[in-house]
């Protein structure tokens, strides 16, 4: 397989490989316990098929990498160019963010 | 196995078999995890559909940059094989439709549909030897995976092409002489027989150039030709989206030059009466080639972009 070096989809907060890359932050997940702790932090019901797309994706890139497999079931764990591109969008964010917050009036270092 | 993972497993046909072989287990396992003993939802169903067909396309290099650039260019370049197949269709069409044409075009009006007719039928055979001598590049990564994999894993594409491609036959030569047997054009007298015939066979001819286009992608995605072979295919299929522009372009100077010269030829075939400018058949066939040329350029362009990222040793 060839590896990309193409940005996964990092840019909107209900980005499917964004949310993994949340998820996994907090330690090593298997698919149905990234999809229930997504669920839990973000409201969002991410299909298997979109889940194990972004899995998929990220693995290619680097960004996370499997675990030795429990059963059927295998774990996932961020990996050091995971957690920064997720640093780096998350920072991206929250700039946004900040300024809309700063706009709107409303109070400021919520979000820094 | 209990019948809720029998019924969960289902849904991984969607997945192209490497996929499967990495994260099939997996994915079973959640959906057991979610669903136990239940169905899986027709939306998850439809979801997992489209997720499996797309992981189809990253496979084969049809999208997005998850395989090498090799396998890029020919996935590329059977995107553009397949824009080829429709102008096939079209062209088959657009060829019997246009037939005689001349003959009811005034003298000096018919040098520019002439030579756009012309540039079509030169562009169709051009087509047909870019479409043989790709055949013969890949021929040898054919043999070879053939003596590595057997006939196995393409047979059922391959036996899908053979039965169409000879119902499709037989059904040529029954009408040839069925025809022949009536004499004088029967189709032009509205003879009903022979029309629905015309139509059953026009269905079975399409159906074997797709069977045909279906087995060729299944055959090339599965093929490991070297670096070079990838690249001269991609060069080839460049050059076929050169011959869908030609064709296309060929087709729309010639219709608009009857259109404006001799509408007739769309209407009674009467020189000197009314005709419409724009009949059901020209827009179908117009509407096919613009599909095959929208996704022939699609294909030219991701040659055109993945060829750049060979690296000098691949060359060789």
């Amino acid at each position: 397989m060839a590896r990309s070096t193409e940005p996964p989809g990092l840019r909107r907060a209900n980005d499917p490989p964004l949310l993994i890359l949340t998820s996994l932050a907090g330690g090593p997940k298997h698919g149905y316990a990234l999809s229930k702790d997504i669920e839990e932090f973000a409201g969002a019901v991410l299909s298997p098929g979109a889940l194990y797309g972004a899995i998929t994706r990220l693995e290619e890139r680097g960004l996370i990498e499997p675990l030795e497999e429990t059963g059927r079931r295998r774990p996932y764990r961020i990996t050091a160019a995971g957690s920064s591109a997720l640093a780096e969008a998350v920072h991206e964010m929250s700039r946004v963010a900040n300024v809309g917050s700063a706009r709107l009036g409303l109070v400021r270092g919520i979000l820094a | 196995m209990t019948g809720g993972t029998a019924s969960h497993s289902g849904v991984l046909k969607w997945y192209p078999r490497t996929w499967r072989d990495r994260y099939g287990d997996e994915l079973v396992s959640l959906l057991d995890d979610t669903y136990g003993d239940q169905q899986v939802p027709l939306r998850t169903r439809l979801s997992m559909m489209k997720a499996g067909s797309t992981e189809r396309l990253r496979w084969v290099g049809f999208v997005g940059d998850s395989v090498e650039p090799d396998r890029r260019v020919r996935g590329a370049s059977l995107v553009v094989l397949c824009a080829w197949a429709l102008f096939v269709v079209a062209g088959s069409g657009f060829a019997k439709y246009a037939e005689h044409w001349d003959r009811v075009t005034p003298l000096h009006d018919r040098a520019v549909p002439s030579d756009a007719f012309t540039a079509v039928q030169v562009a169709a055979f051009t087509g047909v030897v870019i479409f043989c001598v790709s055949t013969l590049v890949a021929l040898p990564a054919f043999v070879r995976f053939i003596r590595g994999h057997g006939w196995a894993p393409i047979r059922r594409p391959l036996s899908v092409m053979l039965i169409t491609s000879s119902i499709a036959m037989v059904a040529t030569v029954g009408i040839v002489v069925w025809s022949h047997h009536f004499g004088s054009s029967p189709l032009n007298t509205g003879l009903w027989p022979y029309k629905a015939a015309g139509i059953t066979w026009g269905i079975l001819v399409v159906s074997a150039i797709a069977a045909g286009a279906g087995a060729i992608v299944a055959v090339v995605s599965r093929l490991e030709p070297s670096p070079r072979t990838s690249r001269a295919l991609g060069i080839l299929a460049l050059l076929m989206a050169i011959v869908l522009v030609v064709v296309f372009a060929g087709m729309l100077t010639w219709w608009i030059s009857l259109a404006i010269h001799a509408p007739w030829f769309f209407g009674s075939g009467i020189v000197g009466t009314a005709g419409s400018r724009a009949p059901p058949a020209m827009i179908i066939f117009g509407a096919l080639m613009a599909v095959g040329l929208v996704l022939g350029t699609c294909g030219a362009s991701r040659v055109v972009l993945n060829l750049g990222e060979f690296s000098p040793s691949e060359h060789g």
